[in-house]
């Protein structure tokens, strides 16, 4: 492992090294393991706001900033990462989590990691310090390298440096809760709320014991007016509990970092769509996976208990048209299940990396 | 947009030519109204593409003849005009443009042939009567003609209506007369559709108008001028310069093409020695419902409830700027719910003689209104012009649609008498 | 250029399209010059008119087996000359591919043909109170595909982002001819962000033939503010009071006083008289929720200074108010015969700097500027008005346009916010990055198009790969004495 204190420790290490992988916190472990003759380069020093300016809605800071210290010196201000980085509290930095293209149930309401992205710094596989996109809200000069590097998982260079957009935070939160009997219940509670001209903050559906599912609406805004507005949510639900203060923020919590995962378990990321919950859980079914969709239904975060191997997940999703991304569990091949024609992916590896000296596409 | 247009080379009307050119900043935002770009997808077929083979044509580095089919297909709706937000007065281009081109181009025998009967007919009741007879007799010729004879005859109506009774030289206002106004009576409109000049009549008195139909007027000259023979339509409109009086508070039409054409006699007399009448002439005319909403209306009912779809004259609304004052009039009817027909801004492909000189694109438009007619589930269809009357009617017809149309002042007319809108006998 | 090959591939194409949709005559021609960046116009070898996706995969397989370049056109609406023909090259037109093949309102997703007229997606999914989100000004006619392709903005891209953070998924010919899909219909990937790679490239990378598109409800309710100052400082105080009060508003745009007199001669929207400057800000969302903003909006507006400050009443008040800034730039024809609109970012915090900045090299220069801009995001639409007729204007107009291009650079922002590179900007992106930046992105392009036939001398400067790259040679009409001394290059 090479501890990386500055940009130019990772330009040297990526000329010396005949294979490196980079690792920020280690909060996705699957991610961060390299195979045999890979060196690692750890980057949770290369860290630091670099600039910050309430003003302008923008901040830049190194890539192995803590994406918890990063929030805390935004809330000082009334502002947040609006795509609700996932597994803070684990050690995620801000060059993990947009390699990982991992965002948290907030971004149900303005995006993802990828829609705050503004711009890049990244050593790619010459050594090479390259730089894409910019510092401001608003660009369209150039290729959009930034959006290139989300989901990235290193394969196309090591992110030393990020701009991120960033909103105002809101005043006050409420969450209702709805239990439900059936999971088609909740499905289509879920997607009333999908459809409704609401300013909801987050939309989740945990499924629950012998077929019930609770849905879960997170609503953000004046205090003033959160409870009217909550009313309006329990009656397109058909109900529900109403959850404020701790009650409230422990529940996110728990969606954020993964506490319903049971230690030991290996964490799929599935993009999805609300409209194919119901199917993906029923070919989930014999799993005895445990299972939350967020997002609206746009992601479902899949836990598989270690007797189970992974590669039972690839051959459920392969024939479904669904691909997956292992965050906790094995190294190795972590995109599992299908993939788009490589040709494109491809070429943009070549230039970026042309002596492979960074993981292969896998 | 830039241009080497020698202004003083190209003739009468070419500063106002120029000067469209120079506002053009060719955004594009036309392209959504044109009912041909829309019908036939390519830029040639658009305002601002026509604009750049206009302006190349008279910067001489385009052949005149290379732009001619395009500048041809144009219906001279003015949709244009109505969405551009950089004022390009497309108009003060096209039509000039036209007259410029005319006497430079080649016609064909049956080009020649048509456009002769149709200058000569059409503007003369008389003849047109004649002629329309027998269009009638020839209807089994019709496969068997060239376009665009075949077009021509296709337009016309299966009865004509009998020879109305001539119109009065005075109508008198119903009760104390507020306003005096001249009427324009039209020419094909006589021969179709008599009763739209009776029904003007009617509705002008009893809102305390007193009507005259001077002797001696003659048609507008609108479908020449706009047809690119500018020397026939001055020598018609100098008919009506001399027969109309000036001293009436408006020279009122019914008829959009003819209002839009006066109003546009300035451009035409342009440098000729009555130029000075001629924009005195057209700084009175008016629509009939411009002028009418300019009065407290008298209350009007129809007898039983009718949905009405109202079609923009694209000579009222986009040549003119006449869309509020007829739906206002409508609105204000009892049992009378006015529905918009989408996209409406859309013409209906009759401006003036397209219908007869593109007769394949003109059916292709009049479908399309048609079908957007249909799509509100009115019960009648109502516009302010006689050609578009002809076009809608024609293309319903098309569709199996008997749907009634009529004019605006026909349905205000029928209002006041609270008369129904239609009978089964009313259909022509 | 090789005629030869030129000439085999117009044959091939004879074979693909009917006359009509093969374009070849001078007075066919001539329409396609241009796009809405009217100082340049080139004239393509052939325009053809595909009206299904098959047509255009043939078609730029046989240009890529002839090595002709091709440049795809929507509706040629592009203020950057991204539609600016190649001598030698074809034009693909793309506006009859205009079907919206699915529209799936529970999934919240349309799928449309790239030649789809971007205010259409929003009218087929009105009926479900969903909208398609980025609004261009020029939205009533602008095409999808040109959206993707120059990864456009519009008036509300500070709450909800430019066209790339509604792209789902894209199927794309590349320039070889291979089809390729990317993307799909979810929010969320797995993998590079290959779609948000693709959004905003130009047309290097091929032709976007199907793009998924994500549907948003339509807000419930509008709070649509228009404020009038009688100076532009003030009104870009303001803006900076709203963002600091927490507020996240919809749209936040100012109008100089120029702009404002444009507006009101093309639309009459009414705007408050004598105002310099008036800002538009709109709230949007749950009724409850933008009633709590409102007042709090109206608290820091009546601090700003405003004289006077109106608010729509109803959806048509809305419509006025918009209607005259979504005009203001084509309006601005009816204030000078010729202008050039540019469209450059800073910081917000330095606009009034930079409008000050902007006034002062306007004076300096003789010439009078319009400003219009997207106050929330800083993004800048300065409008050098000038008269073409006049000596010496063109080149001081440009020379003008070239300074507030490295002011926007200076202060750290951007050279385009949104109209692209393309060709009016090509020679200021060597300004932005560095090259080895520069160099990276042309062996981007390269890797995806190694034979440079799609859409070539569009956002690099001429020159770049040093290895005979090909660039168009645009015929203007006026060959101007800095264009033959070759101090500005407009090939």
């Amino acid at each position: 492992m090479i501890h990386i204190e500055s940009i130019e420790d990772v330009q040297r290490a990526m000329r010396a090294c005949a294979h490196v992988l980079p690792r920020g916190g280690g909060s996705k472990p699957a991610l961060s393991v390299p195979p045999p003759d890979v060196e690692e380069l750890d980057l949770s020093n290369l860290k630091g706001v670099v600039e910050y300016n309430p003003g302008e809605y923008t901040f830049t800071a190194r890539a192995g900033t803590r994406i918890d210290e990063v929030q805390a010196l935004l809330a000082g201000h009334g502002q947040y990462l609006p795509f609700d980085p996932p597994l803070a509290e684990h050690g995620a930095t801000l060059g993990g989590t947009l390699a990982a293209g991992l965002s948290g149930p907030g971004r149900y309401r303005y995006g993802g990691v990828r829609d705050f992205i503004l711009g890049v710094r990244l050593v790619d596989g010459t050594g090479q310090l390259v730089r894409g996109g910019g510092k401001v809200v608003k660009n369209a000069a150039g290729f959009d390298i930034p959006k290139l590097m989300v989901g990235s998982l290193g394969r196309f260079g090591v992110l030393v440096e990020l701009t991120f957009k960033v909103f105002p935070q809101a005043d006050a939160f409420t969450t209702v809760r709805q239990p439900c009997a059936k999971l088609e219940s909740a499905v289509a509670a879920l997607e009333r709320v999908y459809l409704a001209r609401l300013d909801v903050d987050s939309l989740d559906l945990m499924p629950g014991e012998g077929g019930s599912a609770t849905v879960w609406v997170r609503l953000a805004g004046m205090p003033g007016v959160l409870h009217a507005r909550a009313e309006r949510v329990r009656a397109l639900l058909g109900g529900g509990d109403v959850l404020d203060g701790t009650d409230d923020f422990l529940a996110w919590r728990e969606a954020r970092e993964f506490t319903w995962v049971p230690p030991g378990w290996t964490l799929v990321k599935v993009p999805l769509t609300p409209g194919r919950i119901a199917g993906l859980e029923a070919i989930l079914d014999p799993l005895q996976a445990q299972r939350r969709y967020s997002g609206g239904g746009n992601v479902a975060w899949v836990a598989l208990p270690d007797t189970v191997p992974a590669q039972r997940l690839d051959g459920i999703l392969l024939p479904a048209g669904l691909a997956g991304l292992i965050l906790f569990g094995p190294a190795g091949k972590v995109r599992i299940g299908a993939r788009e024609n490589e040709v494109f992916e491809r070429r943009v590896k070549a230039v970026f990396d042309p002596a492979g000296r960074l993981p292969d596409l896998a | 947009m830039q241009h080497t247009i020698s202004i003083d080379q190209i003739g009468p009307n070419g500063v106002e030519m120029a000067r469209a050119v120079e506002q053009c900043v060719h955004c594009g935002f036309c392209l959504s109204t044109c009912p041909t770009y829309l019908t036939l997808g390519e830029e040639m077929d658009s305002p601002r593409g026509r604009i750049v083979l206009m302006k190349s044509a008279l910067e001489g580095t385009l052949p005149l003849l290379d732009s001619l089919p395009f500048v041809d297909r144009c219906l001279g709706c003015m949709a244009c005009v109505t969405a551009c937000p950089s004022g390009v007065q497309y108009g003060n281009l096209l039509i000039p443009f036209r007259v410029r081109a005319e006497p430079l181009r080649p016609r064909t025998l049956t080009e020649r042939v048509g456009r002769t009967l149709v200058h000569e007919t059409l503007p003369y009741p008389a003849r047109f009567r004649v002629a329309a007879t027998a269009g009638r007799l020839a209807e089994l010729l019709r496969p068997h003609l060239p376009e665009p004879f075949s077009a021509m005859l296709g337009l016309l109506p299966d009865h004509l209506p009998r020879d109305a009774e001539p119109l009065p030289y005075l109508y008198p206002a119903a009760g104390k007369p507020k306003a005096r106004v001249a009427l324009l009576a039209g020419c094909v409109q006589q021969v179709l559709a008599p009763d739209i000049n009776w029904a003007t009549l009617r509705v002008l008195a009893r809102q305390g108008i007193e009507v005259v139909v001077p002797h001696g007027q003659g048609c507008c000259g609108s479908l020449m001028m706009h047809d690119g023979d500018d020397e026939g339509a001055r020598r018609l409109a100098r008919v009506n310069l001399r027969a109309f009086p000036t001293d009436v508070d408006a020279i009122v039409t019914n008829a959009a093409g003819c209002g839009s054409g006066m109003k546009e006699y300035g451009l035409l007399f342009q440098d000729e020695p009555d130029e000075e009448q001629a924009r005195a002439f057209a700084g009175k005319v008016r629509d009939v419902t411009e002028f009418l909403v300019g009065f407290e209306m008298a209350p009007a009912s129809l007898p039983d409830p009718v949905r009405l779809a109202y079609h923009d004259a694209c000579h009222l609304a986009h040549a003119q700027g006449i869309v509020g004052a007829p739906r206002k009039l409508l609105g204000a009817v009892s049992n009378l719910t006015v529905l918009e027909i989408p996209e409406g801004e859309l013409c209906c492909g009759s401006a003036g003689t397209y219908n007869v000189e593109q007769p394949e694109l003109a059916a292709k438009i009049g479908e399309r209104k048609a079908k957007n007619i249909l799509r509100t589930g009115a019960d009648a269809v109502a516009a302010g012009n006689i050609g578009c009357i002809v076009q809608i009617r024609t293309h319903l017809a098309r569709l199996g649609s008997s749907l009634p149309v009529l004019h605006t002042i026909e349905v205000l007319d029928r209002a006041y008498r609270n008369a129904p809108l239609f009978t089964t006998n009313e259909h022509r | 250029m090789d005629n030869h090959a030129l000439q085999a591939l117009i044959d091939a194409l004879t074979s693909l399209y009917p006359p009509d949709r093969l374009l070849s005559k001078a007075g066919e021609l001539a329409p396609y010059e241009s796009d809405a960046l009217t100082a340049y116009r080139v004239r393509p070898a052939v325009v053809v008119i595909p009206e299904t996706q098959d047509e255009v995969i043939q078609t730029v397989k046989l240009c890529h087996a002839h090595k002709v370049p091709f440049v795809a056109r929507g509706s040629g609406t592009s203020l950057s000359g991204g539609s600016l023909p190649v001598k030698d090259g074809i034009v693909i037109a793309l506006n009859r591919l205009n079907h919206i093949l699915k529209l799936d309102p529970r999934e919240r997703i349309a799928v449309v043909e790239a030649g789809t007229i971007n205010l259409d997606i929003t009218k087929a999914a009105a009926p479900y109170d969903l909208y398609y989100a980025p609004d261009p000004s020029s939205q009533q006619i602008c095409t999808i595909g040109g959206n993707v392709a120059f990864n456009s903005g519009g008036a509300h891209c500070l709450k909800y982002g430019m066209t790339s953070n509604h792209i789902l998924g894209l199927k794309v010919v590349l320039p070889d001819g291979q089809v390729v899909r990317l993307g799909g219909e979810s929010t969320e990937a797995v993998g590079p962000d290959l779609v948000g790679l693709f959004v905003g490239s130009e047309g290097l990378f091929g032709i976007v033939l199907e793009i998924t598109v994500r549907l948003l409800p339509r807000p419930e309710k509008y709070h649509t503010l228009l404020a009038a100052y009688s100076t532009l400082e003030a009104a870009g105080e303001a803006v900076s009071r709203v963002v600091a009060s927490g507020l996240l508003p919809g749209a936040l745009e100012i109008m100089d006083r120029l702009a404002i007199q444009a507006a009101e001669a093309a639309v009459h929207p009414n705007y408050p008289k004598g105002a310099q400057a008036i800002l538009i800000v709109e709230l949007e969302g749950e009724p409850e929720e933008v009633s709590e903003e409102t007042q709090r909006l109206e608290q820091v507006i009546r601090e700003s200074g405003a004289y006077e400050v109106r608010v729509a009443q109803d959806a048509s008040d809305r419509q006025r108010i918009w209607k005259g800034r979504k005009s203001a730039f084509s309006a601005v024809g009816r204030l000078s015969p010729d202008y050039i609109v540019q469209d450059g970012v800073v910081p917000r915090s330095r606009l009034s700097e930079a409008l000050a900045e902007i006034k002062r090299l306007g004076e300096q220069y003789g010439l009078r500027v319009a400003n219009v801009f997207h106050a929330g995001d800083g993004n800048l639409h300065p409008l050098i008005l000038y008269d073409g007729r006049e000596a010496g204007a063109l080149e001081r107009a440009e020379k003008l346009a070239g300074e507030i291009l490295d002011l926007c650079i200076r202060f750290g922002g951007s050279i385009t916010g949104e109209h692209g590179v393309a060709v009016e900007k090509r020679d200021y992106l060597p300004r932005m990055y560095s090259e080895t930046d520069l160099d990276v992105m042309w062996r981007l392009r390269c890797a995806i198009d190694p034979e440079q036939i799609a859409n070539p001398g569009k956002m690099f400067p001429p020159g770049t790969g040093g290895n005979g790259v090909v660039s168009p040679v645009a015929h203007s009409t006026n060959l101007h004495p800095l264009d033959q001394a070759g101090i500005i290059s407009r090939e």
